[in-house]
């Protein structure tokens, strides 16, 4: 490696840190516009103009606030985990091209590597689990880990359709793929697949089983506070326009498609302002959908990727080799894909294999279900309900 | 599956709608203050006769559960004049707007149509006593309200103007009079009362510099 590329890497990892950077204020900034109308607020308006400043005010706040260490925390696990959570979430950028050349090493396994470094993220999250020495956080972690095993198959599998139609894992080459059609019409259903998979694997709502505010208030994050915090809130926005990057470059033609007069001069800068106002519309359907759901319970999720999305992913596999190895035309996957939509639909509608009844918990009083009532005698008569509980 | 697009159709139709928050030091979109709006307690200004209602008869501090008032009175000089049915005036009045728990007890026990809850609620100050609110500040504080409400007061006998209220006093005196039961109190009665009653003005209204007539006798008593 020469001196010069050496300087190349160097500043271009910066350039792109700070790209980074902006985008979480102004996705921050966003987010809390957006869900303020949806709940008709206004959001901030106070910082600037509109409130725009608000995400500098921020910063500013965060780097300002002391960093609290937990007495009883694991020191070396609890300050490696911001680390481990925010590395991995821009390693992937590396490979991740904003546009034409717009690339700070295309790699020709890009996928692999992004499919592989984004999953040790979970890794910082179970850290600062156990680090903070706080039952909430602990179970936090635990909850993001066993989340894990029910979305990264789906979200790998569905990543492996779009490799085969492109033959490649590539994501410069599956871009140039698909600048005559995009993938979504050839596959709607990986699409959906790989959009659940991948709030799933961001904690966004409706699989924001690890934060549950209303459950282990904030999960891992409990006991982070100041700056440490502010890199574990900049690593999850960083994830979440990592996959809304992914879902554009995968599925919606990256800068490629629909062809836009993108030939002569300002190529580079048009594809990357293309590429960015359509992840900026992912990350807003993100948002909305925040807006929108809530929370499902940890078993709701298992059920959901084990029962609907690991077989309908498997099915999007057979039904894009069976039409690759035959040759056909590419509509046929269309209609076989739009089908196996509307089966996820249907099953999610339906839910047919369960009796609703047993979700649900029934009262019985202890005589109708033979048992011998506790004695009264051993409880204090006086006293209410909470009286008598510690802890 | 049906019912979750339906739930992202609500959220985005919610979106389009206007904001409901209404920024609150903003004066270009302020909620509306009700008409029975219960402010902290301001003084009323007689504009008949350019002068407080109040006479500072103290039972308002009396009475003042948080005694967050002070009240002085002198002689009303227009009083002796002949210009004021007031015998006594207040001089000084002081309201801790801090330590007011805005009950409206004074606004009860007043005897003058003095004291009134005003529409004034932001009063916040940096320093701990800088609540305290002098006689011209209350008495600001009232005719604002005035203005906003159109505030007149309850008794004939508060009417700060001689001529008025022996006028308003003479009128009610012969509807009094005119009329026979209650009941049976029709308009016809009534307007004949009021017919009758410019007769009886000249006796029991004309204002005598010097000599204070029975009116003012009546309300300067208390």
């Amino acid at each position: 490696m020469t001196a010069l590329e050496v300087l190349y890497y160097v500043l271009g990892g910066l350039g792109l840190f700070t790209f980074l950077a902006v985008t979480v204020m102004v996705l921050t900034y966003v987010e809390r516009k957006f869900l303020a109308r949806i709940q008709q607020r206004l959001g901030p308006m106070r910082v600037g103009p509109y409130g725009t400043l608000q995400p500098i005010a921020d910063t500013i706040k965060l780097i300002m606030k002391e960093d609290i260490l937990p007495s009883w925390a694991d020191r070396p696990v609890y300050w490696l985990a911001p680390l481990v959570i925010f590395l991995p979430a821009l390693a992937i950028w590396v490979t991740l091209p904003l546009g034409e050349d717009l690339v700070l090493r295309n790699l020709d396994l890009g996928l692999l590597y992004i499919v592989a470094i984004s999953v040790l993220s979970v890794l910082g999250l179970v850290m600062a689990g156990w680090g903070s020495a706080n039952k909430y956080a602990m179970l936090g972690g635990l909850r993001a880990a066993g989340q894990l095993i029910s979305y990264e198959i789906p979200f790998i599998m569905a990543v492996l359709g779009v490799a085969m139609l492109s033959q490649s894992l590539d994501l410069t080459r599956i871009v140039n793929d698909q600048s005559s059609i995009a993938n979504v019409i050839i596959q709607p259903a990986g699409l959906f697949i790989f959009f659940m998979a991948g709030l799933a694997e961001l904690g966004r709502t409706p699989f924001d089983i690890h934060h549950a505010e209303s459950e282990v208030v904030g999960g891992p994050f409990v006991e982070y506070s100041g700056a440490h915090w502010a890199i574990i809130q900049m690593a999850e926005y960083v994830n979440m326009f990592a996959i809304a990057a992914l879902v554009v470059l995968l599925f919606l033609g990256g800068w490629r498609w629909p062809s836009m007069p993108f030939e002569g001069t300002g190529h580079q800068a048009l594809s990357l302002v293309w590429f960015l106002a359509k992840t900026y519309g992912v990350v807003l359907v993100i948002f909305w959908i925040r807006g929108t759901y809530p929370r499902l319970r940890i078993d709701q999720l298992m059920a959901f990727g084990w029962k609907v999305l690991v077989p309908a992913s498997f099915l999007n596999i057979v039904l894009t080799g069976i039409v690759l190895f035959y040759g056909w035309h590419w509509s046929v996957l269309t209609v076989m894909s739009s089908l196996t939509l509307v089966a996820i639909g249907y099953v999610i509608y339906r839910r047919p294999g369960t009796d609703v009844r047993q979700d649900t918990v029934r009262v019985v009083s202890a005589r109708d279900a033979g048992l011998k009532p506790a004695s009264r005698a051993a409880k204090p008569l006086s006293g209410g309900p909470l009286s008598g509980r510690t802890g | 599956m049906i019912g979750s697009l339906r739930g992202l159709a609500v959220t985005l139709a919610t979106m389009m709608r206007r904001p409901v928050t209404a920024q609150y030091p903003d004066p270009k979109r302020r909620l509306p203050i009700d008409e029975r709006f219960m402010g902290f307690p301001a003084l009323l200004w007689d504009y008949s006769n350019d002068e407080p209602y109040c006479t500072g008869c103290m039972v308002c501090v009396r009475e003042c559960p948080t005694q967050c008032m002070t009240a002085d009175m002198s002689d009303n000089a227009r009083f002796e004049s002949g210009e004021s049915t007031r015998k006594k005036i207040i001089e000084k009045f002081e309201i801790n707007l801090g330590r007011c728990i805005l009950c409206g007890i004074c606004v009860d026990v007043c005897n003058f149509d003095a004291i009134e809850m005003s529409h004034e609620h932001e009063m916040g100050k940096f320093e701990r006593n800088a609540n305290r609110a002098g006689l011209n500040p209350l008495l600001d504080m009232g005719k604002t309200w005035q203005s906003q409400t159109g505030w007149s007061p309850a008794k004939t006998k508060n009417i700060g103007d001689p001529d008025k209220r022996a006028r308003q006093q003479a009128d009610e005196k012969a509807a009094k009079a005119g009329a026979v039961p209650v009941e049976v109190v029709s308009t016809e009665v009534l307007k004949s009362a009021r017919a009758k009653s410019p007769d009886a003005q000249p006796e029991a209204g004309t204002p005598d510099p010097g000599t204070p007539n029975a009116g003012t006798g009546e309300a300067a008593g208390s």
